[in-house]
């Protein structure tokens, strides 16, 4: 049968040639030894880290997997907790750093740390003065003065773009000036106690080039400028190299820094599916990911994995109780009244109601820590001894709907919220807690887009009743404090915390007090008595403080975690392998 | 009707086309919400939304919005993506480059091994070569692409490391200029062969997963179609003058059999272009599926305009190009008729 036996000897071809494929990519994927150093599976035999130096992958650069792209580089355009902050934390420098430990200000730019005691802060506490390090050039060369310094501050106060945290400058600054060359002066428009941590340490007030702004389109008030989100030119360890969008961004060692420079290049691969980056961090393709607690099942026992899980994320998850209820727009679903969270009793039952124990145990797999009020642990002011809903406390939480006079009538509320994350989780113990304490309580859970959320949650009056979202992470108390608690304040108005708070006026006292008061002790018990008022009064519902959980691999050298630091919370340029 | 005169009136046709799908798919688009959010943060004020919505004149009707929208794509703007934080116009051209090079090695892949697999099935139909290449189409067919795609991506990325995931070695990316976007194109024309190794062996997951599955469908209708041309009468005709069988095969049943196959590789390949959303997901592969799937989740509506008018456009142009093909091996179609 020759065509059979033809057929044979075709088949045995194709088996011959498959072997031969196979054996060609083998010997292709290990044969390179100079080109192409990062294949998966290369080495570098010279390197040497924490683990086998031998394991020791992508040699000379330290690689970053991370969740998602910046929407920004630009200082003047960046929103607190977006990803962009990362970056320039890596490349920009401000007048002061927080220090790599602890909550401690040390000088950068600046060559100290303005106090009363030597003189850099005016008597009248309204004048700051910051004598500028005269040894720091800018990436593209030029000299960095106090002329940049009044330029970076003053453009992004002009620019006051919304969607940046232009507000901490143009709400706190009434002037910049140039005092010679070398010493830059800020006037404030009223004391402030927060000043050096929670506006000159912020992102916002990084130092840019003029000379690079300039000749890219310059400040136009109100407009982002293109050049300046797309590139950096900065001071810092880390010099921007390139953003290939949906890829990576890619950071070289700047050779002129003036401090200590930075150990290795810098490669942040962006957009990873979270199981991929699990995956490159157990091969070694990266050298750190971006992690949340839900990581830590898939890389526990992981060989050459450290899995660090010290501190907390400064962005208490919350539940927001509205008190400027547009009453005819809410869902129609809902049965409430347009005053129902006015009542403090309504407002304590639902806190002694949640069960704290099963979002911080469940959802967030035991990685956090409860929090009481709007001053996270691990800011100035937090309080240990405050009293803190905890627990809970179901007894406790009938009483006061009883009281309240909803117990038996029972209501619906619709909390929003965004669909499939840590929120909706909060959301859904939420309903468990409410729903188990009485069945005449009905809470809807409504898990939208992340869009759609911020939509509804930026309309004026938020046309829901309860919403769960984060906060964004400040350095100082004063901006929680303004921001969450205060009855004028940016979300007092729209939510309408006068409506709500049994004595708002000394509330407002308090964090106005505290925001002015530069003794550092009389500060704290402001904040303690605050605390205090807050868990009597409370305007919100704190499922907990989020616990940070860094995954890196053994390799990495010099690692230091400060949660005080834009997400991932880490300077890059400390690190080694 | 001549084939000129056909393609003719097929692309003058082509913008009334356009025009009336922009209009269902905006007004469909914002009818679903407003694309504000995509511009905010949850600590945005009312007062500071007020100045994104002027910014992109949200706040103006929707047929105001319309209208800002085609007078923009006429000069050449087609909107901010806010998933990329950057100008549509600027990404498009990258992400496209990404998928298309991507959904062509998958489409070699697929024709390549789906013809020959076809083919080698349907000449020794119901015989051991055929059975095997049931097997294969069928597993091809039926598994779920994110988990293949997983399946390759631990086997040869994690545990192997033989291919790299991504599109390209950032140190080698950066040496060469980028005329085309295409990495391999690119790489040839700069002379880097270096590059172009890097950038075929960043190629061989994706494409491989994505083009299993297409594989296994041309494979079956290769097959099913040269078994219906091995029993027509001029393959017996063929045979009887003396044919050898391998010339009946290549040159009487193979290409007719070929005419319904190339329906569904042209239909194959639009799917393969916009089948990679979740191998680029998987692999890193910074195109056109990925950033269209952050697009939808996050409501980046200038962006899924841009996608969908490309679909669209891209449709009409496969469609238009199969029927001429079809015509050509088929001399009994009549175009326009």
């Amino acid at each position: 049968m020759p065509t059979r036996n033809r057929g044979s000897r075709k088949a045995r071809g194709w088996f011959a040639l498959l072997i031969v494929f196979a054996l060609v990519v083998a010997a292709c994927s290990s044969s390179d030894d100079s080109s192409d150093t990062t294949t998966p599976g290369a080495t570098d035999t010279t390197a040497a880290g924490g683990g086998d130096p031998s394991d020791v992958q992508n040699p000379g650069v330290f690689v970053h997997a991370a969740d998602d792209e910046p929407t920004t580089l630009d200082p003047a355009q960046v929103e607190p907790g977006e990803g962009g902050e990362t970056m320039i934390l890596q490349v920009y420098e401000r007048l002061l750093e927080i220090a790599p430990v602890g909550p401690d200000l040390v000088p950068s730019i600046s060559t100290e740390v303005p106090t009363l005691d030597n003189g850099l802060i005016s008597a009248d506490g309204l004048t700051f003065t910051f004598p500028i390090r005269q040894d720091v050039v800018f990436h593209d060369g030029s000299p960095l003065t106090a002329q940049d310094v009044k330029y970076s501050w003053d453009r992004v106060m002009t620019m006051d773009l919304p969607e940046s945290a232009a507000d901490l400058l143009n709400d706190t600054v009434v002037e910049t000036r140039v005092v010679d060359e070398f010493t830059f002066e800020v006037v404030l428009q009223e004391r402030s106690a927060s000043f050096l941590r929670a506006v000159v340490t912020s992102m916002v007030a990084s130092v840019v080039s003029e000379d690079a702004v300039e000749a890219n389109g310059g400040i136009v008030a109100g407009e982002p400028n293109e050049f300046m989100s797309t590139n950096m030119v900065g001071t810092g360890p880390y010099k921007f190299v390139v953003w290939n969008r949906n890829e990576n961004l890619q950071f070289e060692i700047f050779e002129d820094y003036w401090g200590t420079p930075a150990n290795l290049d810098l490669r942040v691969e962006i957009g990873s599916d979270p199981d991929v980056r699990v995956l490159g961090l157990r091969a070694g393709n990266f050298d750190m990911i971006e992690t949340d607690p839900s990581f830590i099942g898939d890389l526990e026992g992981a060989d050459g994995v450290v899995i660090y899980s010290g501190g907390l994320l400064l962005e208490p998850i919350h539940i927001g109780f509205n008190l400027n209820m547009p009453e005819d727009e809410l869902p129609d679903e809902d049965t409430i009244s347009g005053d129902f969270f006015n009542d403090p009793r309504i407002r304590q039952a639902f806190n002694y109601a949640y069960d704290y124990n099963a979002f911080l145990e469940g959802a967030l797999g035991g990685f956090g820590d409860f929090n009481p009020h709007y001053i996270p642990i691990g800011v100035f002011g937090y309080d240990p001894t405050a009293p803190l809903y905890d627990k809970q406390d179901l007894a406790k939480a009938e009483e006061l709907f009883r009281a309240a006079g909803v117990w038996d009538e029972g209501f619906t509320v619709s909390v929003i919220t965004e669909e499939a994350n840590l929120f909706e989780t909060a959301a859904l113990v939420l309903k468990d807690s409410i729903e188990g304490l009485n069945p005449n309580f009905t809470i809807r859970v409504l898990a939208v887009a992340e869009a759609q959320f911020d939509d509804a949650h930026a309309s004026d009056p938020v046309p829901y009743a309860m919403w769960v979202k984060n906060a964004d992470p400040f350095a100082d108390p004063d901006a929680y404090l303004q921001a969450y608690a205060h009855p004028d304040g940016e979300w007092g108005v729209v939510h309408g915390f006068r409506n709500g708070y049994q004595d708002p006026d000394r509330i407002a006292e308090l964090i106005d007090e505290g925001a002015q008061e530069l003794d550092a002790d009389r500060r704290a018990e402001i904040y303690a008595e605050l605390q205090r008022l807050l868990y009597e009064d409370p305007m919100w519902l704190i499922t907990a403080q989020e616990g940070i959980a860094n995954a890196h691999r053994d390799w990495v050298e010099g690692f230091v975690l400060n949660p005080l630091w834009p997400r991932p919370n880490v300077k890059f340029a400390l690190f080694d392998k | 009707m001549q084939i000129k005169d056909y393609v003719l009136r097929r692309l003058m046709i082509l913008p009334i086309l356009v025009i009336g799908t922009s209009i269902i798919v905006f007004t469909l688009t914002r009818v679903g919400g407003s694309p504000i959010g995509i511009y905010l943060s949850h600590e945005m004020s009312p007062a500071e939304v007020v100045e994104i919505e002027e910014r992109f004149h949200l706040d103006e009707p929707l047929p105001v919005q319309y209208v800002y929208w085609a007078r923009g794509v006429l000069a050449g703007d087609l909107g901010w993506s806010g998933v990329a934080a950057a100008p549509v116009t600027q990404v498009f051209p990258q992400k496209l480059a990404a998928s298309m090079e991507l959904a062509i090695a998958s489409a070699i892949v697929a024709v390549t091994l789906g013809i020959g697999l076809g083919t080698f099935a349907g000449a020794r139909r119901n015989r051991l070569p055929d059975h095997v290449t049931r097997v294969v189409s069928i597993s091809g067919a039926s598994m779920p692409l994110f988990w293949f795609a997983i399946l390759l991506l631990i086997v040869f990325w994690v545990y192997l490391g033989w291919f790299p995931i991504g599109r390209s070695d950032p140190d080698i990316f950066g040496r060469i200029q980028h005329p085309t976007g295409l990495y391999t194109v690119d790489a040839i024309i700069a002379g880097d062969f270096g590059a172009l190794r890097d950038a075929v062996w960043h190629l061989v997951l994706p494409a491989i997963s994505i083009g299993y599955g297409a594989t296994a469908i041309i494979a079956r209708m290769m097959r099913s179609s040269l078994i219906e041309e091995l029993q027509e009468d001029y393959v017996d005709a063929a045979r009887a003058k003396g044919l050898p069988e391998r010339l009946v095969l290549r040159r009487h049943a193979r290409r007719n059999a070929l005419i319904p196959t190339v329906t569904v590789i042209g239909l194959s390949f639009g799917f393969l272009l916009q089948g990679t959303v979740v191998a680029e997901i998987i692999f890193r592969w910074p195109g056109l599926g990925r950033w269209m799937a952050d697009a939808v989740l996050r409501g980046d509506q200038a962006t899924i305009m841009a996608y969908v008018m490309f679909t669209s456009i891209l449709f009409l142009f496969v469609n238009l190009i199969v029927d001429v093909v079809y015509a050509y091996l088929d001399r009994r179609v009549v175009l326009g008729a």
